[in-house]
Parts: structure tokens; C-alpha cells; sequence
């Protein structure tokens, strides 16, 4: 009998852990944030724009992140685009180029490389920073979990985030307007250990509906983790982002 | 002279032959990124080429000006060459940039050719929260696109191209960062001191003065907020107050403000004689830009030039040059329009030197597929006078780092009105830029 009971509270200790973990949603989602990068890190970025004659056009950028909102780059090639730099500070985003001189406020919808990528993916903040998880599924392998904006300042008011169920990163999203339109899907492959704990998708692939026959690529690269001053999210420190490698 | 027509084709058959690399329209792309390892030096540039084509317009006031003494046909034409070098090189904390502009152009006047250092500075960063600064720099304050009346310590812009670059003056300046996780999220200062004495900064205002201006930044409420100051001898005192905010993801709102203590106004009647008006000037800005589900942006402005002229006082400026002109035909005496000329330069170079202007830029993305293109038309529509200038842009990108331009510019107006009286009524130019 003791047996038994003994079973039946191993079984019920294994099976709750699972549960007890999916329940909350949110708490997934911000594993999922963690997973994908530290909260405070450098890296660097090769983003391609593919067009549909097959030409392409490459943008390499060093990018900074710190907690969950604050995101600045700053383009290394090509030549036309060096020393632009972009910042992110929760909703706020600015694009210093050196010939203006002074930087300018830009909108989550724009993008500052043209593309399927817009500004709001270029300068992604941490998922859990800009959505809830409503709801989630299980399926044999991932995790779906339904996001919703928290406010109307956010690029997709929707987005359907397939996890992986062991590795806890995202393997593809699909965002959507509030219209409920498909507005784009991305692609995370690649997974790739950075060193430093961190092992994630080293690409991102996206496609649009509304840009048929476009791909945008992301591929990352010495992602590590890096103590940063908060003053470097800043305005006046935009021009000085190339320092910091 | 040194050169000729034919030697700026020659420069331009090099430049699209030799520098614009053929292998970049390969469609291959390898997912390795390049050595990411900073060097201590950087130099790069741009060359661009251009050919513009300028419609006289004979009855014109500033034709009258600017031609009373020369043949020319219905148009006259201009080849330009523009290099702009840049280098810096960093050791430590502390860094050298500097950058430099060379233009040569052959037109109706003949060959002309200028170099100049438009940025010159070493920077020190002692923490990223405190950067000092010397040398010359361009710093540019405001949040307008066409005009920003709270840019004191920088030169005024050229409204038909406001992403130009432009010569800075040699300064001293502090920068001073404070990040806070209150309602202020960051609190930033500038001061800036800007000598002038003898040739150092003589276009900035009186020489043998001491300047000195500052900037207060504040990002609270996911706003945008500058206060600015300009205080010395070399030129009236004044302060500002800028803002900025996008109110949502496709939707951004800013505005700037001066005052101008004793604004000190210089303007000439029909008989040349120069009157000086002192008050105090008031010139604000309010402007959104706008994006569209079809990619198009829409940048509008609405502008108060306090420290413009008024319809009245712009009359008698054309006045006076009209007089000389009619002088110069029935006498052959040209001092009235020689000394109008001087005037001109003086007084009235200001791209948009009168008071009430509205600004639209219309931009569209790649419009019909067409990649890398991207079309464009903004207008500079004269409030008090009712005339304007259209100018559609068409841009293409078919390269990294190559960039080819066609623009055409329209200028129309009644009689005595600002762009009635340009010596042009419309120009056409194509450029070709190649970034290195």
C-alpha cells in the first residue's frame, strides 16, 4: 500500500511540474527572452534583403541590448550606411544619421534598411516587454502560444510564437495586424552555441504576404553578454555607439 | 581654369567605370559576417557627380541681378563634382575625426573649384555619461526637417535639401548624459562655447567675441523635450524649446520654438537705403510625419519666420534691384545693382527669407515593385505670397552604396513674390553618388 501511495505521489510530483510550469504562459514567454539572448549583450548582425530577381542587398550592424527594453545599433557596411545608428527605448526609436546630424524620432512601421524586417524587428526588445500570452498549446514537439499586445504602440497586435518544447526558443512566429491580417512569418534556425550559456537560432528568415516574392534574413554572430551603462540608451550617446566595440 | 568640360566627363567615365564594382550585382551571399574586429582608423567618403540645367527666367528680378550684364540663352547649364572625405582614428578614450569638402564646378561663370574642412574635432570620453569636445563641429539642434529656427550654433539649411552636409564652426563643447528610472528617463546638457575672432567662425556674427550656447535634453512621457540658449556679443541673444513625440507606430508629432531678444532686422527700400528695425522675434515650427499601409510618408510643416521679411519690406528690395536695372539699360551704370548684389549676400541669403511657409514631402516606396526605387515630391508653398516651388525627386539605388538621382524644381509666383522672383523658373539636375 505504502508503495502505491508512493507511486501516486511521484507520479503526481512529475506530471504537476509540467503543468504547474504551463499554466503560466508568460512565465514561458519571458524563458523564451532569456533564452534568446542575456539581458544585458552585444552582438553583431549581417541582415539580407533578398528581392524577388534574386538580387540581394547586405547591411552588417553592431547592436547593444540592456534590460527588457533598451536596444541601440549602429551600421558598419555598407559605406552609404556607416555610422547610422538606431536606438530603442520601450516605444521610443530614433535613427542618428551623421550627415542630419541630430537624430530623429522613427515609427515601429518604418524600416530604416527596407526589407520585410521594419524597425520594430531590427530594434527587438524582449517579447515579454510588449506582449501577453493569452493562451497557449501543446503539441507533440513545441509550445504555440497566442501573444497580445499590451498597447497599441506595438508593430503586430498579434503574434503566434511556435517554441520549442525543449530548448524553450522560438522556432517560427506569425504576426498579425489587428485587422487579424497576416502581416509577416519568421523563421528561427540554426541553433548555435555563443558560448556563455547561450544557445539559440542563429537565423531569422521572414516573408510577407504583402511583400511576395521579398525575404529578409537575419544572421547572428559573437553574441556575448556585456555590462552597459544605461547613459549609452541615450540620444546624445547615439553617435558614439562604434565606441563600445 | 585648370580644367574643363571634358575633363569632368573624363572624371565621370572613371567614376562609373573604375569605382562602381560590377561584382556587387552578383546574387550569390554567404552567411559568414566579415572580420567584425574595430580598427583604430577609419577613411571612406563619397563622390558625387552632377549635371543641372537651370530655364531663365528674364523678367525676374534676381535674373536682373545676376545677368544684367551677360548673353546667356533661354538656360544655362552646370557640371559638378563633389569628393567628401572622411577619417578618424581613436586611441583610448580619445578620438580624431575629420572631414573635408571639395567642390568643382564648370558652368556659365567658368571653372570654380573649393576645398574645405567642414568637421574637425578630438573628442575625449572620460565615462559615457561626460565626452568633451574641440574643434570644428557640426551641431545640429531641432526637431524641424525643413527649418529648425532653435539651431543656433549651426548654419542654416537648405530647405529643398535639408540632409546635406554642412561646414561646422569651431567650438568647445561638453556632453553631459544622466539616465534616471523616474518619470524623466534621461536628462542630458550641452554647453557649448563659440569663439569668434578674426577668421575663426567670422560667418557665426561679430568678430572678437566670446559665445556661448547650451542645450537641456529631457526624454519624460516618451517625449522628446530640448531647451537651448545662445548668449554672447556676436549675435542677439535667443532661446529655444523643441519637442518630439510619436503618438503611434506610424504617427510622429514635433514642434521648436525661438525667441530672439532685440532681433536686430536689416532691410533696404526702393532707393537702397538700409534700414535697421529692432524687436523682439518669435519663430516656431509644427510638424507630423505620417506612414501609410501603402509605405508612403508624409512629412508636413507649418513655419513662422520671425526674423523674415514681410511682404512690404521684400517689395522695396525688389524695387531697388528693378531700379538699378532700368538704370544700368538706360545709363550703362551699374553700381545700384552692384551694390544690390552685396545687399543680397548681406542680407537676404536665406533660403526662405520671408515670414509664413508650409512644407510637404510626399515619399513613396518602391512604388509598382520597381525596387530600389523610391519617388518623391515635396513643395515649399509661400504663405503670404502665395507662390512655391515643386520639386519631384526620383532616387535609385540599383547597388549598395550607389546612388542615382534625378530632380526637377519649379518656381512660381507672381510679381515681387519670393520664388516669382528666383532668376530660374525651373531646373532639372541628375546626380550620381558612389559611397566608399
Amino acid at each position: 500500500m505504502k508503495k502505491r501511495i508512493f507511486i501516486v505521489i511521484i507520479f503526481c510530483l512529475v506530471t504537476a511540474v509540467p503543468l504547474t510550469f504551463a499554466l503560466d504562459g508568460n512565465e514561458l514567454l519571458k524563458q523564451v527572452d532569456r533564452n534568446l539572448n542575456p539581458e544585458s549583450f552585444e552582438m553583431y548582425r549581417k541582415l539580407i534583403n533578398i528581392e524577388p530577381d534574386g538580387s540581394k542587398k547586405e547591411f552588417i550592424m553592431y547592436s547593444v541590448k540592456k534590460g527588457m527594453d533598451s536596444v541601440a545599433s549602429i551600421f558598419l557596411s555598407p559605406a552609404s550606411e556607416k555610422g547610422r545608428s538606431t536606438l530603442r527605448v520601450g516605444d521610443n526609436m530614433w535613427l542618428y544619421i551623421p550627415n542630419v546630424g541630430k537624430p530623429i524620432r522613427i515609427t515601429s512601421l518604418q524600416s530604416v534598411t527596407g526589407g520585410v524586417f521594419n524597425n520594430s524587428d531590427i530594434l527587438r526588445i524582449d517579447y515579454s516587454a510588449e506582449y501577453n500570452c493569452e493562451k497557449f498549446e501543446k503539441t507533440d514537439d513545441k509550445y504555440i502560444l497566442y501573444l497580445k499586445a499590451k498597447t497599441t504602440a506595438v508593430a503586430y497586435d498579434r503574434i503566434k510564437m511556435w517554441v520549442d518544447d525543449k530548448r524553450h526558443v522560438p522556432t517560427m512566429l506569425e504576426c498579425f495586424a489587428a485587422s487579424g491580417m497576416l502581416i509577416k512569418t519568421l523563421y528561427f534556425k540554426e541553433i548555435k552555441d555563443f558560448g556563455d550559456g547561450i544557445v539559440r537560432p542563429a537565423v531569422i528568415e521572414t516573408d510577407s504576404p504583402l511583400y511576395k516574392g521579398y525575404k529578409s534574413i537575419f544572421i547572428f554572430a559573437k553574441m556575448k553578454k556585456k555590462n552597459l551603462p544605461d547613459e549609452v540608451f541615450t540620444l546624445n550617446y547615439m553617435p558614439r555607439i562604434d565606441g563600445l566595440r | 581654369m585648370f580644367m574643363s568640360k571634358q575633363a569632368i566627363i573624363i572624371i565621370l567615365l572613371y567614376v562609373f567605370t573604375y569605382l562602381f564594382p560590377l561584382n556587387a550585382l552578383a546574387n550569390e551571399y554567404d552567411f559568414e559576417i566579415p572580420d567584425t574586429k574595430e580598427k583604430p582608423y577609419h577613411i571612406g567618403g563619397n563622390i558625387e557627380a552632377g549635371y543641372t540645367i537651370y530655364s531663365l527666367n528674364k523678367n525676374a528680378a534676381l535674373y536682373y541681378q545676376k545677368f544684367y550684364n551677360r548673353k546667356e540663352g533661354s538656360s544655362v547649364d552646370s557640371y559638378d563634382i563633389t569628393l567628401q572625405l572622411e577619417g578618424d582614428y581613436k586611441k583610448d578614450s580619445a578620438k580624431l575625426y575629420i572631414k573635408t569638402n571639395t567642390n568643382m564646378t564648370q558652368n556659365y561663370l567658368g571653372w570654380d573649384d573649393e576645398t574645405e574642412l567642414y568637421e574637425g574635432v578630438v573628442s575625449f570620453e572620460a565615462t559615457p555619461s561626460f565626452t568633451i569636445e574641440a574643434g570644428k563641429k557640426v551641431i545640429k539642434w531641432g526637431k524641424g526637417y525643413a527649418w529648425n529656427p532653435a539651431a543656433f550654433t549651426s548654419r542654416p539649411k537648405d530647405p529643398d535639401d535639408p540632409e546635406a552636409s554642412l561646414e561646422g564652426y569651431s567650438i568647445i563643447s561638453v556632453d553631459y548624459i544622466k539616465s534616471l528610472s523616474g518619470r524623466i528617463k534621461t536628462i542630458a546638457f550641452t554647453p557649448v562655447i563659440i569663439p569668434v575672432y578674426n577668421d575663426l567662425n567670422s560667418g557665426f556674427g561679430k568678430t572678437d567675441h566670446l559665445n556661448f550656447a547650451g542645450k537641456l535634453y529631457f526624454l519624460t512621457y516618451d517625449t522628446d523635450i530640448d531647451i537651448m540658449f545662445l548668449a554672447g556679443e556676436s549675435i542677439d541673444d535667443r532661446v529655444g524649446v523643441d519637442f518630439s513625440r510619436n503618438f503611434t507606430t506610424n504617427f510622429e508629432l514635433h514642434g521648436e520654438a525661438a525667441f530672439i531678444n532685440n532681433f536686430e532686422k536689416k532691410y533696404i527700400d526702393s532707393n537702397g537705403i538700409l534700414h535697421t528695425r529692432q524687436s523682439d522675434a518669435i519663430s516656431y515650427l509644427l510638424g507630423i510625419r505620417y506612414l501609410n499601409r501603402y509605405d508612403t510618408t508624409f512629412i508636413a510643416e507649418i513655419y513662422r519666420n520671425g526674423t523674415g521679411f514681410s511682404e512690404e519690406e521684400i517689395n522695396g528690395y525688389y524695387n531697388y534691384i528693378q531700379k538699378g536695372y532700368n538704370t544700368y539699360q538706360t545709363t550703362g551704370v551699374e553700381s545700384s545693382l552692384k551694390k544690390s548684389l552685396s545687399y543680397t549676400k548681406a542680407y537676404y541669403s536665406d533660403k526662405n527669407f520671408m515670414e509664413q511657409y508650409l512644407y510637404l514631402k510626399i515619399t513613396q516606396k518602391e512604388p509598382f515593385n520597381i525596387l530600389y526605387f523610391t519617388p518623391s515630391i515635396n513643395i515649399i508653398f509661400n504663405a503670404e505670397d502665395k507662390s512655391y516651388s515643386l520639386t519631384p525627386e526620383l532616387l535609385y539605388e540599383p547597388i549598395s552604396n550607389l546612388e542615382l538621382k534625378f530632380k526637377f524644381s519649379l518656381f512660381h509666383g507672381d510679381f515681387h513674390s519670393e520664388f516669382g522672383e528666383k532668376s530660374y523658373d525651373y531646373k532639372a539636375a541628375c546626380f550620381a553618388k558612389y559611397y566608399f
